[in-house]
């Protein structure tokens, strides 16, 4: 009856360990944004946010801490950073708040490619905006890959400059990639 | 004679000007380790500060510029991971912190994390980017997070 037992607390445990929890956390990150004018192209790197995957109930939340923003020139970082482009000693952090559509269709406990649709809310400088985003979820040995790529537009943010410089070199709209490694 | 002077100066002038808009156009991004630092403290204090009073820690490390605090951080070793950058990442934490300092190295600090292990008291330098809090969305406590680390001292 003991052995009974142990052998059914072990296949439980066993069955906890190759299903994959509900909630997922990354904190292996890479969030990418590319602006592109006739005069410049600016790219910037952030390897810092943090996300919650919630493989049930299709929740996901992501964490972005402005100033990890990386810049290849100094000057470009520090305006960035700037009171009226993002403010970021203000508004530390941008979220997306979204939740995957039609859950039902999709099983993350499979190993393969699932192609997802997140439907949102993204808060940059304290303003907040419904976002869509196109996704992929890459299922392989109870990790999860999620990388999407999608277009902002600054001026819904509060970010907007109607002339000087950064009128022209600064695109209206910007591309944003963004990956995720959801593994606890 | 006076007209040549005039000329020379203006000259030297331009080349000056043109020089510094190149320089500050082209700046090479901030050295955090070159630089001094402006606080020494333990992580645990850092993490409280911030769950005590976020706007105030907010005000008083981070820079309107995004040249933030330059802090050395002093702490325990609670984890030791790599991001997708393939810079090493070092959380300082004790038993009972809520949250912890997260701590990124660069591609050309990351060796001198080579000799360190879990459990071990250290000090890194780094430049602060975000504070601690607990998020009600992520339902989680997010780290103090520092960059362009180095290891500062072993305790």
């Amino acid at each position: 009856m003991k052995k009974l037992l142990l052998l059914g607390l072990a296949a439980i445990t066993l069955s906890a360990f190759t299903t994959l929890p509900g909630k997922l956390k990354s904190t292996i990150s890479h969030i990418a944004f590319y602006s592109h004018t006739a005069f410049e192209d600016i790219k910037a790197n952030n390897y810092k946010s943090i996300a919650v995957l919630n493989t049930e109930s299709g929740d996901v939340i992501i964490s972005v801490p402005m100033q990890s923003f990386e810049f290849e020139k100094r000057l470009m970082q520090k305006h960035f950073n700037q009171e009226n482009y993002l403010n970021t000693a203000d508004f530390p952090k941008a979220k997306f708040k979204g939740s995957i559509q039609n859950m039902d269709s999709h099983d993350f406990n499979k190993s393969g490619e699932i192609a997802l649709i997140i439907k949102g809310n993204m808060t940059i400088k304290g303003k907040t905006q419904p976002t869509t985003m196109e996704a992929t979820a890459l299922v392989k040995k109870g990790k999860i890959h999620l990388s999407t790529a999608f277009n902002l537009t600054l001026s819904d943010y509060g970010v907007e400059f109607t002339s000087g410089k950064p009128s022209k070199h600064i695109a209206k709209t910007i591309e944003v990639n963004a990956t995720f490694e959801f593994n606890e | 004679m006076n007209r040549k002077k005039a000329l020379v100066a203006f000259a030297i002038i331009l080349v000056a000007g043109i020089s510094v808009v190149t320089y500050m156009l082209n700046m090479p991004a901030r050295d955090v380790q070159g630089a001094d630092s402006d606080f020494q403290i333990p992580s645990t204090a850092l993490v409280q500060e911030y769950l005590d009073d976020a706007t105030a820690a907010n005000k008083k490390y981070l820079d309107a510029n995004g040249e933030s605090a330059i802090l050395e951080v002093t702490g325990f070793i609670a984890d030791i991971s790599v991001d997708f950058n393939e810079q090493v990442v070092i959380l300082l934490q004790s038993d009972n912190d809520l949250a912890g300092v997260s701590c990124t190295f660069t591609h050309e600090t990351n060796a001198s994390t080579n000799d360190l292990a879990l459990g071990m008291e250290i000090v890194i330098k780094g430049v602060i980017r975000s504070g601690a809090v607990y998020d009600e969305d992520l339902e989680m406590f997010e780290p103090v997070i520092i960059e362009k680390s180095d290891l500062f001292d072993i305790l």
